[in-house]
């Protein structure tokens, strides 16, 4: 008897985990997409406000614009991180790693942050600023501009990842009877197309997510609709309700051209292949290949700069005003980095063997990572905001649910991508050997992945502290964030300090990178 | 002890194409029997089959007699079956070294220590590895990375060993010296065997008899001799061809 259940409980094992996995992404992720219509079902007289609310012009106007100025921002994007992508992984730029690592960096911090630094440098009274350039910065176009330098390393990023994983050999089969930039163009571009598209689906749904530039470019953002009617001075759940639903059809939208056109090719061309790959010579084009490549990646470390400026006279000032918003940052960001690479390493396996069940799971968190952050947070609202559940509302544990909400699938795909590009024949060899699906997560799967594992964990840590439109909903009363923090001191608090702090942030975030990519460089054979 | 293996009417379809068709096969205890075909037959998804690594949609398999697959289900699964593969690209674990790539399925199994050390110890001097138990195999040549393939599959003392193509990226001494090795074992332990390859020339130092796998159905099985003797397609007279202009030179 005793015996046959445990042989029951080990052939068990895979479905138990995968199971449990499912129950918290579905605790995290789907049950605040159910409260939001049920709240819109339960509470007649508020829904039939929002309805009216929808039913006028304005908040299709703001709505549209935000979709608008989130497609520009992707296409800009797409623009700017193509070319920089080609030059940057697959040319013989000078430096063109650390003009990669530069350009890519801006890219973990919250984007405000960066806004607060072009408005040091270009605001009225920045280190270059006018009244023309101030105006120019604190107008739509001025959002669209941060935001594309801002999410422009996203695209760089994936698609310097995907050339590199491209194998020499086809393009130097190219080479032998094409120039470099028929090569470029026409073998290149149409590897990588898919990391390409992911990128600007990326891109897309982050602009559209964002709430920290917009707000402080005085810029009238959707997601700041929302965010005013749970504000104490305009409170009105069941319209921010509403209002979500057109955000929620976008997402929808999304999901399905990510599950229909780039999710599954996306895989084929995300490798983790280490060495070092052929290069396109640029010929007489080398040295303005390098200038460009070099202001391109530059460009986006510019705001630094701003701050750094602007800090010089708030980092005195710094223990007076920084409370406990780095510890409220570092905290449930760990908490939440270590559980979503658990959640990664079972799910990004499963999603990389096509077991049964994590194409949907895959699914919920891609829609949740593409759903606008507001969505989601009214819905974390709805479904945690009740008297049962004040010990998990009220405390630090309501963020670290956020994040796993939100961020799940940036872990999740970076483990499945490397499990997809191993030899499943490693695994199997442990089957046939007799080990069970533990034995060989923790013997085979896990050491063999280290890399992914460490990078997934880094990913999933630095996304939820540079987080800020999720949080800021719903922080418990005296647990704010570093990020939600310097937002809300923005507003009234000296702007040296403000400067400050935002540097801290980015120390922090520099560090973490920095010790991550010693624990990820490529090691010889033992 | 080793297994009779049973295929009866398997049938694995991968979308609107049947990868195998109606395959039926049985291979007696002790007997070493050579799955032959061109690339994309279906000799390796008729491998995994057998392994429990993919259920049939329909059709059987038998060990011993006991029903481990059946109409699309699995009754006994992989980890349960006590089989051994050496799969094409080795697959031995990279940051395990030669006794943890042998010891694995030792512990997975609940071997005693004093045992399984006996046992690594016994296969390496067997394959010739004595002294490599430190190694990693990215340490390793091409041919010794081969033989802690085989050492790990042995060192379980399987019911059947399934190889799946395990010599086709050696040079050709390498691949005599190795098919020798494993002939030679394979006769000492009287082990079931069911060697993939398509190579009619491993097939005649390794294999009691051949069965000829094209379009996922079996289209000719029997000695190497009857295959020579009668080829039945175009395929299985290439391989003659082969096989003769080698002898000749």
């Amino acid at each position: 008897m005793g015996r046959h259940l445990s042989a029951t409980l080990k052939r068990a094992e895979e479905p138990l985990a995968l199971g449990l996995v499912g129950v918290m992404l579905i605790v995290a992720a789907l049950l605040p997409f159910v409260f939001l219509v049920v709240g819109l079902v339960r509470a007649p007289a508020e829904l039939s406000a929002g309805i009216a609310l929808l039913g006028s012009r304005e908040p299709w106007v703001v709505f549209l614009r935000a979709v608008a100025s989130a497609f520009v921002v992707a296409l800009a994007s797409l623009l700017i991180g193509i070319p920089l992508g080609v030059l940057l992984a697959w040319t013989d730029v000078r430096g063109r790693k650390t003009a990669l690592i530069l350009h890519a960096f801006p890219m973990f911090l919250p984007p405000f942050l960066l806004a607060l630094g072009w408005f040091f440098l270009f605001g009225k009274s920045g280190l270059w600023g006018s009244e023309q350039s101030s105006g120019a910065l604190f107008s739509v176009g001025g959002s669209v501009a941060v935001e594309a330098l801002v999410f422009a390393p996203v695209v760089t990023s994936l698609v310097a990842l995907a050339l590199q994983g491209i194998d020499p050999s086809l393009v130097e089969a190219a080479r032998v009877a094409a120039r470099p930039g028929r090569v470029a163009t026409r073998i290149l571009l149409p590897l990588a197309w898919p990391a390409a598209a992911l990128g600007g689906l990326v891109v897309f749904a982050l602009s559209l997510s964002e709430l920290g530039v917009p707000m402080f470019l005085r810029v009238r953002a959707y997601t700041a609709v929302v965010f005013a009617r749970l504000s104490a001075v305009q409170y009105a759940p069941g319209e921010a309700l509403v209002l979500t639903l057109p955000m929620l059809i976008v997402s929808l939208a999304l999901l399905a051209i990510e599950r229909r056109v780039i999710g599954p090719r996306s895989f084929a061309v995300l490798g983790l292949r280490l060495g070092e790959a052929t290069v396109l010579p640029l010929g007489n084009w080398r040295s303005l290949g390098t200038i460009v490549a070099w202001a391109g990646a530059l460009a986006t470390l510019v705001p630094l700069v701003g701050l750094a400026w602007r800090a010089r006279t708030g980092i005195a000032a710094l223990q007076d005003w920084i409370g406990s918003g780095l510890q409220n940052s570092i905290v449930p960001a760990a908490i939440a980095a270590t559980l979503l690479t658990g959640i990664a390493v079972v799910l990004g396996r499963a999603i990389a063997l096509r077991r049964p069940g994590a194409a949907a799971l895959d699914a919920l968190t891609v829609l949740a990572f593409v759903t606008p952050a507001a969505v989601l947070g009214v819905g974390l609202i709805g479904a945690w905001n009740r008297p049962a559940t004040q010990s998990i509302y009220g405390t630090l544990a309501i963020i670290v649910i956020g994040f796993v909400a939100r961020y799940a699938v940036l872990p999740t795909r970076t483990f499945a991508i490397a499990v997809a590009h191993a030899s499943p024949h490693l695994e199997e060899s442990a089957r046939v050997q007799g080990a069970w699906f533990f034995r060989r997560l923790l013997r085979i799967v896990v050491p063999l992945h280290g890399r992914a594992i460490t990078a997934a964990w880094l990913l999933a840590f630095v996304f939820c502290l540079r987080d800020l439109e999720t949080t800021i909903l719903f922080y418990p009363a005296g647990s704010a964030p570093l990020t939600v923090r310097i937002i809300t001191l923005e507003a009234n608090g000296p702007e040296p300090v403000v400067a400050a702090l935002a540097l801290v942030h980015v120390f922090v975030v520099a560090s973490v990178l920095v010790v991550g990519a010693l624990a990820l460089r490529p090691r010889k054979p033992a | 002890m080793t297994t009779p293996i049973s295929v009866d009417r398997v049938v694995v379809h991968r979308g609107a194409q049947d990868v195998l068709s109606e395959v039926s096969l049985s291979i007696n205890a002790a007997e070493v029997v050579a799955i032959l075909g061109p690339s994309g037959s279906g000799k390796s998804t008729l491998l995994r089959v057998v392994l429990g690594l993919l259920a049939p949609d329909r059709g059987l398999v038998k060990l011993n007699g006991e029903l481990v697959s059946a109409e699309g289900r699995i009754l006994r699964p992989v980890e349960e079956r006590g089989l051994a593969v050496v799969f094409q690209d080795l697959a031995l674990w990279p940051h395990l070294t030669v006794r943890g790539n042998l010891a694995f399925g030792l512990s997975a199994k609940h071997v005693p220590s004093d045992e399984r050390s006996e046992r690594i110890s016994r296969v390496l001097q067997r394959v010739g590895l004595q002294g490599k138990e430190g190694r990693y195999p990215a340490n390793l040549s091409g041919g010794e990375r081969q033989r802690v393939a085989i050492a790990r599959a042995l060192v379980l003392e399987p019911r059947a060993l399934l190889l799946d193509e395990p010599l086709s990226n050696l040079d050709a001494p390498l691949k005599r010296e190795l098919l020798a090795l494993l002939g030679e074992i394979l006769h000492e332990r009287r082990m079931t065997a069911v060697y993939v390859t398509h190579d009619l020339r491993e097939a005649m130092r390794l294999a009691h008899r051949c069965a000829v796998l094209e379009g996922g159905r079996i289209s000719q099985a029997g000695t190497v001799d009857q295959l020579l003797a009668n080829p039945a397609s175009a395929f299985v007279r290439a391989l003659r061809e082969d096989v003769q202009a080698t002898t000749a030179r």
